[in-house]
């Protein structure tokens, strides 16, 4: 594989702030996350829970 | 407005709900028989049907061929209601639906016959790659279509679990695949030993996430509400969860490789996004538990919700179970064990096993106009099934644990208490007892079987269901302050680039690293290429699929180094294309079989592969008569060579036109050792190819104990 990639990094100092950087990454884009979605209006959520309901297929049968 | 009639395709719905019922009773047949084989090794019939073959097959057939035509079911009635749309082309379905089953049946045909890349759930030969890649296109092509010309404006949750399905399959298989084909069956793989173990895990921990998990998520969040009659507990969650849980699955992968030579900064990596998965996982499982609020009392009535209930509350057990055995004290236990076999089939019997019952049950009577045959049977099924997964679950669970204990366990004297052949004889009646628990799951799949057949024949296929809906107005004007979450559900395109963009920030953040720094692989200057001869035995190994049951990786722990000698470092693999580490031990690690304590003669080699319990009494291991029949074919050692060489492995210009020389001269060696063994045997045979590999196997790093690093 080596031969594939020509140039690359000799060492790897640091590798700590792999985790670091990485959570950090996840924490911005779950609080984000969580703002906009606390942000969304109720009715607008039922109405979107709703669509496997909105116009019912004919049921010809019950279990 | 002026409504739109138009018609769902059922046919395609049916062609995949019989598709599932069948591969999935094949699939777990042979899950069965690959059981029974631990039992009683006679059960490992002709080369065909060794468990090394067989193991693969069922692995492939429940997950590709059981699973893959459930998903494609569930999306394919699902997205034409959610939509309000029919599928974007009959003729793409068609496609799909036979490009699909002749691939399935591919892999039935090349896994038995040996044609395997070596790969855990990526064993299938490059052509089958290829096809592969070109039907999921399809899919995708078909879904998008269906989607663009949909009458419903938002995209409902489910429909973002199957594009991020789509989108991440895609992506795992095409990384995965990387391979270099040296004829029209094999090739080998692009990456070797570390980065293709990193590869490999990040493609086999996401192919659990993005091919057993998230489409069957979309289908809870679908079928769940519907079987219950009331909407999903909480929209808010969902998509919390979906965001979340596709953010962090990615990153979970090197989960699977603690305490290996894999760098620890990836192995931490995979730790920390591993144990923040549950938060995700347990959200989506408290969703579909929760939308049954205030129906719980219809679960004791209605089958299809108590298929619904055990397959979401193992979900649950599966996703709690997965970050515990993340960490890595917990991983030290049951890594190799038998823990591991219990802890997926908790996923794969109770989440999807259960969960394509219950949509099964609730599709056909529906796409059939009818109601379903027997209530009882199907109960009856529940049942089975449930204890089923009880009994299979317990004794691998008791197992792991019993096993994982006798590896570790010294005597006062400080020496290892059991040999290990000690711990495989103990291991029968657990493996026995499971047994019964598939036997009871596969009883009640034959239930099911009967059941849904009867109520086929008692209805009549309404192929083409006529329906009605309103036109998308095509000139939406958003408002202002229009949220976010609003814009992105009516753009299927965005969403999925958005998907993408989000799944591949934790796969490259890993393997970029690794495959470009170079001090994550220190070389080891004692590190050769294998010989042509050993080359060849090292395609038998792989060919037989040995690392089902044999791992070639010494974890850092005094049990294992004195049962195995030295860990396992990362230079010792750079020649290994493919990396064979393996995942379970139901035979010994083989890392230094070739080396110190562990060397053995050529002779007790080769009447070991002849009859394993000549030479080891109560060995589980199948017989290898043939090898000692069949002639080493030597026709590509030339190809084999030269791509070898194309990879970087460093065999010298020229060197492949000597190789087979080198390789006719090594293989008279091991014969005439094999004379003083009282032994008389053609050099020409397999085996010998297989015995000169295992000799070679940790020698190198015994020969110059200082290891150079490029710190």
């Amino acid at each position: 594989m080596y031969k594939f990639i020509k140039q690359y990094a000799d060492t790897m100092t640091d590798a700590n702030i792999y985790p670091l950087i990485s959570l950090f990454i996840f924490l911005v884009f779950f609080i984000v996350l969580l703002v906009l979605v606390k942000r969304m209006k109720k009715d607008r959520l039922t109405e979107l829970s709703n669509i496997p309901f909105e116009k019912e297929e004919p049921t010809n049968s019950t279990l | 407005m002026q409504l739109e009639k138009f018609y769902y395709d059922n046919k395609i719905v049916r062609n995949f709900a019989y598709a599932t019922v069948i591969w999935g009773a094949v699939g777990m047949l042979v899950g069965l028989w690959a059981a029974l084989q631990l039992v009683f090794p006679s059960l490992n019939i002709t080369q065909y049907f060794s468990f090394g073959r067989i193991r693969p097959l069922h692995t492939n057939a429940v997950i590709f061929a059981f699973v893959g035509n459930g998903l494609f079911m569930g999306v394919y009635y699902s997205l034409q209601r959610l939509c309000k749309a029919r599928m974007f082309s009959d003729k793409l379905s068609y496609i799909h639906f036979w490009g699909w089953q002749l691939i399935i049946v591919a892999a039935a045909i090349t896994l038995p016959l040996g044609l395997t890349q070596g790969a855990e759930y990526a064993e299938l030969i490059w052509p089958i790659d290829v096809a592969i890649t070109i039907i999921w296109v399809v899919f995708g092509w078909n879904m998008f279509g269906t989607i663009i010309k949909r009458r419903e404006k938002h995209l409902y949750v489910a429909i973002w679990f199957y594009i991020a399905t789509f989108v991440t399959v895609a992506v795992l298989h095409l990384i995965r695949s990387g391979e270099l084909p040296y004829t029209w069956l094999k090739s080998y793989s692009w990456y070797s030993g570390v980065q293709d173990a990193l590869v490999q895990w990040w493609y086999g921990h996401n192919a659990v996430a993005f091919f057993l998990t998230t489409p069957y998520l979309g289908m809870m969040y679908y079928f769940l509400p519907k079987a219950a009659n009331r909407p999903v507990y909480s929209y808010r969650l969902s998509i919390i969860h979906f965001w979340a849980l596709i953010f962090l699955y990615i990153w979970a992968g090197p989960h699977h490789l603690l305490y290996t030579a894999l760098p620890n900064w990836a192995q931490s990596l995979g730790i920390v996004f591993s144990v923040m998965l549950i938060f995700p996982s347990w959200g989506g499982m408290i969703n579909g538990l929760l939308t049954l609020r205030g129906a719980w009392d219809r679960v004791r009535d209605d089958v299809i919700l108590k298929f619904m209930v055990v397959a979401v509350t193992c979900y649950g057990m599966a996703t709690f179970e997965g970050p515990m055995l993340s960490l890595k004290s917990v991983s030290a236990i049951a890594h190799y064990t038998d823990w591991i076999i219990a802890h997926v089939h908790v996923g794969a019997l109770g989440w999807n096993g259960m969960l394509t019952f219950g949509v099964l049950y609730w599709i056909i009577p529906r796409i059939f106009k009818t109601s379903l045959y027997s209530k009882k049977m199907a109960n009856n099924h529940f049942w089975l099934g449930t204890l089923g997964i009880l009994f299979y679950a317990i004794p691998m669970y008791w197992a792991g644990f019993q096993q994982s204990s006798m590896w570790k366990q010294f005597t006062e004297a400080g020496q290892l208490k059991y040999t290990f052949l000690e711990t495989v004889t103990y291991m029968k009646p657990f493996y026995a007892m499971r047994s019964l628990g598939g036997t009871m799951y596969l009883i009640g799949v034959i239930f099911m079987i009967v059941n849904l057949y009867k109520t086929a024949r008692s209805g009549k296929l309404v192929a083409n269901e006529e329906t009605e809906a309103a036109p998308l107005v095509k000139e939406y004007v958003a408002h202002k302050g229009e949220h976010w979450h609003r814009w992105i559900e009516r753009r299927p395109t965005q969403l999925m680039i958005l998907s993408l963009i989000v799944v591949l920030i934790g796969g490259l953040v890993e393997l970029i690293p690794t495959f470009l720094i170079k001090s994550n692989v220190p070389t080891i200057s004692s590190v050769k290429p294998y010989t042509p001869l050993e080359l060849e035995g090292r395609d038998i190994y792989v060919r037989e699929g040995c690392y089902t049951c044999h791992s070639q990786m010494i974890r850092p722990f005094r049990s294992e180094t004195e049962r195995y000698g030295e860990y396992s470092k990362a230079g010792e693999f750079v020649y290994d294309h493919p990396f064979q580490w393996g995942s379970k031990r139901i035979g010994p690690d083989l890392a230094r079989e070739g080396s110190g304590n562990l060397k053995k003669t050529d002779g007790w080699h080769l009447r070991h592969f002849r009859e394993p319990s000549s030479m080891s009494e109560g060995s589980v291991m199948p017989a290898y008569p043939f090898m000692l029949e069949n002639d080493l074919d030597v026709s590509n050692t030339e190809a084999k060579i030269n791509a070898m060489r194309t990879l970087g492995v460093p065999y010298e210009k020229g060197y492949e036109k000597r190789a087979v020389a080198d390789l006719q001269l090594q293989a008279q060696q091991i014969s005439n050792n094999l004379i003083n063994d009282s032994i008389r045997i053609s050099p020409k045979k397999e085996v010998i190819a297989l015995i000169a590999y295992i000799q070679r196997l940790g020698v190198d790093i015994s020969k110059n104990k200082t290891t150079t690093t490029n710190k």
